[in-house]
């Protein structure tokens, strides 16, 4: 029996939430990053929180994900971790579309 | 630098383990294009395809212990260090599915070792820690998946190991779990402890989690993807409820699940 046929022979229905919990799992690991000697997360807060040093200039130390200072270069991380965030976000919200036609 | 796949795999009388490791390398090299070594026994060697693996190392199996009343060759996974032909090595579990090309950023973004702390189970609950026992215990770490260079404290660690393995029964004293089957996740759990000083040292831990199939979900090979089916009880009915997956690496529990996925 192919696996299609046992889905309908059963009746199951596709889990809507377990389907997110899984996308959350998936392209949470997609946000990090290994830039400039530390390891970055690519999500909002991160971002957020270098682009509010603008008065510190460009060059300044941040903790990474493993707690090690580093000396980064704060505009290039900017655009290393937007341009990630943009792709990965576009990704999950592909597969959530469709994901969420399936019943 | 050379990096690649290490692989433990002894055949018991219940499940053909070479054969969950040819489907392991097989996925290594497609996906991660990396070379695969595997490490077995006389007996179990016979079923290998040969031609598959970059090299084939042939120990003794340990054979002195038991799961759920059978035979569980598990032992001696601390002569990984010394085995691996590698300076940058990974080291898996034949039952781990690599399904995506992310364990090869592991490579980028260790220092010297790393392994798995948290785990989440698909659409069976969702956990992220398993204790070594139940009150004031360490979180348990994950020999699911390793990776390491060749150094002087990795080197202590599976060193460690070996010295957990071979005084399990006292440190299931201290830490206050089972002695009924020897865990590796749990003797490296405490290896990483002991040498890292009893301190939490953050870049040991894969920054992601180690996602399970749990033994009660059963999981299903679709063309591209793979479907996970799990009966959810409800008032004393079952409720049938499935996601579908693609790109994300999994470890499956139940060796009889990973063996029909395989067929």
């Amino acid at each position: 029996m192919d696996v299609q046929t046992l889905l309908a022979e059963s009746k199951a229905r596709f889990n809507h939430n377990s389907a997110k919990l899984y996308l959350t799992e998936k392209y949470n690991a997609k946000l990090i990053v290994a830039d400039q000697g530390g390891l970055w997360r690519a999500d909002a807060q991160t971002i957020s929180f270098l682009l509010s040093l603008q008065t510190l200039g460009a060059e300044m130390i941040l903790l990474d994900t493993f707690n090690t200072p580093v000396k980064v270069d704060r505009i290039e991380l900017i655009k290393k971790l937007s341009d990630v965030y943009a792709q990965v976000m576009q990704e999950w919200h592909s597969e959530w579309q469709e994901l969420e036609t399936k019943r | 630098m050379t990096r690649g796949v290490l692989l433990f795999a002894f055949n018991s009388t219940e499940y053909n383990y070479v054969k969950m490791a040819e489907f392991t390398t097989r996925k290594a090299k497609h996906l991660l294009n990396l070379p695969c070594t595997l490490v077995t026994d006389k007996s179990s060697v016979i079923d290998a395809s040969t031609e598959l693996f970059d090299q084939i190392l042939i120990i003794d199996s340990d054979s002195d212990n038991q799961i759920d009343g059978r035979t569980w060759l598990n032992k001696g996974r601390y002569r990984a260090y010394e085995l691996s032909p590698y300076d940058e090595t990974l080291l898996l579990d034949v039952d781990y599915v690599i399904n995506s090309d992310k364990l090869n950023l592991l490579f980028d973004i260790m220092d010297d070792f790393m392994c798995h702390e948290t785990i989440s189970y698909l659409i069976h609950g969702h956990n992220r820690h398993e204790y070594l026992s139940e009150k004031l215990s360490l979180p348990t770490l994950w020999a699911t998946v390793i990776v390491f260079k060749k150094t002087n404290r990795v080197k202590q660690i599976f060193e460690c190991l070996k010295m957990v393995q071979e005084n399990y029964e006292h440190y299931a004293n201290i830490h206050k779990f089972s002695t009924d089957s020897y865990r590796n996740d749990y003797a490296l759990t405490i290896a990483c402890r002991i040498v890292n000083g009893h301190t939490y040292i953050k870049s040991d831990i894969i920054p992601w989690n180690l996602l399970h199939i749990h033994p009660k979900t059963k999981i299903y090979n679709s063309n591209t993807e793979y479907i996970v089916l799990n009966d959810n009880w409800q008032r004393g009915k079952i409720k049938k409820e499935y996601v579908t997956i693609k790109d994300i690496d999994f470890h499956v529990i139940d060796k009889t699940n990973f063996m029909e996925l395989i067929k």
